[in-house]
């Protein structure tokens, strides 16, 4: 653990100066770890090893639109969930169906468009657990989306349980220059808050336009000009500057991935492999979140060969390759959670569809989870198991397995800082 | 209308001008970027409640009575009625007075707006019927589509009418890369957003439900008796109406739902009809139902939605929904609840007409006691090119920086639309600084399509000072600080001869931080 985790970070802005005149400095001097380092690393090859910390790198993925957790990972013992779902059904492993359910435990399954997670599950580095989410009962997704990603009840905050880890843990690195991407062009709220935190869609596209003969004196001019306004546009504006040199020394282009890993085409495979090429740089980033959206599948869902079925490969060869690309040879170590704002209705619409439910399941997957396993305090689907005679229970909180993950791979101990007022359960979802 | 035919100023009208111009000075943007007080340390306030930098400017004004003009609140009037000021408008605003300006943009349909209307009149997709539409290539449809909104922002006349017609299509948000959607959006816009964008909110609200693009876009077109679909009926009471706290339960969405089972349109396979609304009795809930405690007796057919439309636009938490997502679009992201209270009223009193709130929303004492809003990507981008000379021949370029910003018109893909507020817009800066990198670069610009003349800008200007007071004056309605003239200013003067060089300072002004709020 960082000898820096109890530390209030009352010295943050102190760690973000001191950032940048070193990134100066070395920048101005040091090419030569460029010779022996794989072409696409940078060549400000100076940053800590993360693993000497014990410091996971978090990797964030939010499903926005309500994932049918059902369909994710289908609850094939449950006799309700076939005679809910007489066409959206997964058919049992041990159905003649060639697209039947993978068994995970002899209770749940993957879908077909899931297999590609199969390795991770079964090497015990993929964690599912199910009936987890937030307890809120909002079924709204703007509601729920905005509630999940703060982290605490009611509307008081507005910044995220991610920004708030990160404001309250010194920097893994403390010459860090971008703590924490949102691969979005609007900040996700899990990372409001965070400081040295920028949303950026395009890691590898991100350097001012123009003349390149008066690059440097109109930076000039926009940080100058910058430096006199207020937060949060003034901090944007120097960590956006400050980031610009940052990125521009990683060849994400020309990043090869570990294992022949293969990310799928696409945003999201395209947002996954830049994020492991930017964890591989170790340049003090230790958050990223990515979004995926779609899941919202009130009509056609199509588990099987439609909508939600390709949603779930891409979703699954992107977390997959990640697996591959990170657990390959010699990377920092990570963590990677799948979440959404609330599961779908147990039983399908007229529109071939789901509406909104409640309980689903979340995906966590690290060197140092519990994987292998569905995770659950399992409600049943019948009737009276229903919540409100509807949709599968909350049993897990979201936040127990965070909370863990926060304290045991994050260095975190200002657990009341992150999710203020919850005590969380310990489930045992970290490893080691 | 010609300027001849500007309203005069009644004796009320000039009297509140009068006593505008008394009070303290409104709160401007040169203020809240004065960084006065506000160290770095101001992240730790913002913290946890808000953005400390804005609320700290309002709560302790510095004095700067000496430096904001007489004019300042009518130039803020023109910001945020427009899609970014120019000369012409705050011509027009310095002769008709705030009261005056505000009822000639009100009065929409009376500004001569042919420039425009010959612009857009290549895009023969916008007035095209439906069996027409769907003959042409789906990327030719939306690409018109959002092309004309683009024009419209940068050129019409009818600015403040342009600026609702963004509201309403966040409010009425449907996301034009669904399906059928490539072509319904087109039709949705013309016949339900830019038809009643300044009507009253139960006929924009009546249209919309009617709109095959809605019904389509939340698929009410499957919904049928027995098992309906809860998509539209939740988003219509959580977004289009009474906001997610506006009192209506789980139980009231299935209700909802029940009475719109049948609403859907006439699919594109060739009928006369196609493309328009279709109520299909034959899948129509016809039993009895409970909305919001109102009992809609069986048997009702296709009244049961029309009654669940008016049970709603008549439901107080509408009028005060309606009025805070009103005030965050025209005022500020945060105002007080007396402001939104009596925008509320005013939807009450005027059955929800939407003139009779702006009127509210946009009194004197209202906006002056407004904080600066920060622009979103596309006003920003519009804003740059109403305040130069500015030739569009396509918007090909335009569209690609849009998309790189997030803020492309009708793509934001969740019914809440695109959002209004700070916190989610503040952290990607680098495509604004671009757009002006762009626009202004070399000596033609580099986006495809567009020119800005700079000659013509700084035609008979031969100094530093003149050039940066044109600029000023402009596109920034004479707010520039002075930590940015002084900065534009030293980088001209590297070469104050070159065009290149000038052409640089206005886009490195483009990205200057005055220049992002409004």
């Amino acid at each position: 653990m960082s000898d820096h985790e109890s530390i209030e970070c009352l010295g943050c802005t102190e760690y973000r100066e001191l950032s940048r005149r070193n990134f100066m400095a070395v920048t101005g001097g040091v090419t030569m770890a460029a010779l022996s380092a794989p072409s696409w690393l940078p060549r400000v090859a100076v940053a800590k090893d993360h693993r000497g910390t014990q410091r996971d790198v978090m990797v964030a993925i939010y499903l926005r639109g309500a994932s049918d957790g059902l369909t994710l990972c289908v609850p094939w013992g449950e006799n309700a969930y076939y005679t809910n779902r007489p066409t959206l059904n997964i058919p049992r492993p041990d159905s003649a169906d060639p697209n039947r359910a993978t068994d995970l435990d002899g209770f749940f399954g993957l879908p077909p468009a899931m297999s590609p997670l199969l390795p991770a599950y079964q090497a015990g580095k993929l964690l599912i657990v199910h009936a987890c989410g937030s307890t809120d009962t909002s079924r709204s997704h703007f509601d729920a989306q905005r509630l999940m990603e703060v982290g605490v009840a009611g509307v008081t905050y507005t910044s995220g349980w991610l920004g708030r880890h990160l404001y309250s843990v010194a920097p893994m690195d403390p010459n860090a220059i971008l703590r924490a991407v949102g691969i979005s062009t609007g900040l996700q709220r899990s990372l409001q808050g965070g400081p040295s935190t920028l949303p950026i869609p395009d890691l590898d596209n991100f350097g001012l336009s123009g003349s390149s003969t008066t690059n440097a004196e109109r930076r000039g001019a926009l940080n100058d000009m910058y430096a006199v306004v207020p937060d949060p546009v003034h901090a944007a504006a120097e960590n956006t500057l400050a980031t610009i040199d940052l990125l521009n020394t990683i060849n994400f282009a020309g990043y090869v991935p570990a294992g022949s890993a293969a990310y799928p085409a696409g945003g999201f495979g395209l947002a996954l492999k830049s994020t492991a090429a930017l964890i591989k740089a170790q340049v003090g980033v230790e958050a990223v979140a990515i979004d995926v959206s779609g899941w919202d599948t009130h009509i056609n869902q199509g588990p099987i060969s439609g909508g939600m079925a390709t949603l779930m490969s891409t979703l699954a060869a992107g977390v997959g390759a990640f697996y591959t690309d990170m657990t390959t040879g010699t990377a920092p170590t990570f963590v990677l959670v799948a979440m959404s704002e609330f599961g779908r209705r147990l039983a399908e619409n007229g529109s071939l569809g789901t509406d909104h439910g409640h309980g689903n399941a979340l995906f966590v997957m690290g060197n140092c989870i519990a994987g292998g396993q569905v995770m659950r305090q399992w409600p049943g689907l019948s009737p009276g198991q229903l919540y409100q005679g509807r949709d599968l229970q909350v049993t897990i909180d979201y936040r127990d397995i965070l909370a863990e993950i926060i304290q045991q791979r994050l260095g975190n101990t200002n657990l009341d800082y992150v999710f203020p007022g919850y005590t969380p359960t310990d489930r045992a979802a970290v490893a080691c | 209308m010609n300027q001849a035919e500007a309203p005069v100023h009644d004796s009320a009208d000039s009297r509140i001008d009068a006593a505008v111009e008394e009070r303290v000075p409104a709160v401007s943007r040169r203020m809240l970027l004065r960084r006065a007080g506000v160290g770095v340390g101001s992240t730790a306030a913002a913290f946890w409640g808000g953005w400390g930098g804005v609320r700290g400017a309002r709560a302790t004004p510095p004095d700067v009575s000496a430096d904001v003009d007489p004019g300042s609140l009518l130039s803020k009037l023109v910001r945020r009625i427009t899609m970014g000021t120019s000369p012409a408008e705050m011509a027009l605003a310095n002769q008709f007075g705030y009261s005056g300006y505000l009822e000639y943009h009100l009065n929409y349909t009376a500004i001569d707006d042919s420039a425009l209307q010959a612009r857009l009149a290549p895009l023969t997709t916008l007035t095209m019927p439906y069996p027409q539409l769907i003959l042409l290539p789906n990327g030719q449809v939306i690409s018109e589509l959002i092309e004309a909104v683009i024009l419209r922002a940068v050129y019409s006349s009818r600015q403040l009418f342009e600026r609702m017609v963004e509201f309403w299509t966040d409010h009425f948000n449907i996301d034009i890369n669904k399906e059928a959607d490539n072509y319904l959006k087109t039709i949705d816009d013309r016949d339900v957003i830019r038809q009643f964008a300044l009507g009253t909110f139960p006929q924009l609200l009546d249209a919309s439900a009617h709109s095959p693009a809605m019904l389509y876009y939340l698929d009410n077109t499957t919904s049928v008796a027995g098992n309906p679909n809860e998509n539209y009926a939740r988003e219509l009471m959580e977004l289009h109406t009474l906001g997610v706290d506006g009192g209506y339960t789980q139980t009231d969405v299935q209700e909802v739902a029940r009475c719109f089972t049948g609403w859907t349109w006439f699919g594109r396979n060739g009928q006369p009809n196609a493309g328009t609304f279709r109520y299909n009795s034959s899948v129509h809930d016809n039993g009895q139902k409970i909305v919001l405690g109102h009992v809609i007796a069986a048997g009702g057919g296709m009244q049961d939605a029309l009654t669940v439309l008016n049970i709603l636009t008549n439901h107080p938490s509408c009028a005060a929904f309606i009025a805070k997502k009103l005030c965050r679009h025209l005022l500020a992201d945060n105002v007080t609840q007396s402001v939104i209270d009596s925008v509320a009223a005013a939807y009450t009193q005027s059955g929800g007409d939407i003139k009779t709130m702006i009127r509210a929303a946009l009194a004197p004492n209202v906006l002056h006691d407004a904080a600066p809003k920060y622009k979103r990507p596309f006003h920003h981008f519009m804003s740059a090119m109403r305040g130069l000379p500015t030739s569009i021949a396509n918007t090909s370029g335009i569209r690609s920086l849009l998309l790189a910003t997030g803020h492309m018109p009708f793509y934001w893909g969740s019914p809440d639309g695109y959002p209004d507020a700070l916190d989610y817009w503040f952290g990607l800066i680098l495509p604004r600084w671009n757009f002006g990198a762009s626009l202004m670069n070399g000596t033609t610009g580099s986006i495809s399509g567009v020119t800005v003349d700079s000659t013509a800008f700084f035609s008979g200007l031969t100094t530093a000072d003149q050039m940066i007071d044109k600029i000023n004056q402009s596109m920034f309605a004479g707010e520039l600080t002075a930590t940015e003239r002084s900065r534009l200013r030293q980088y001209l003067l590297v070469n104050v001869a070159s065009t290149t060089r000038r052409r640089e300072t206005i886009g490195l002004a483009i990205g200057a931080p005055t220049f992002q709020w409004h």
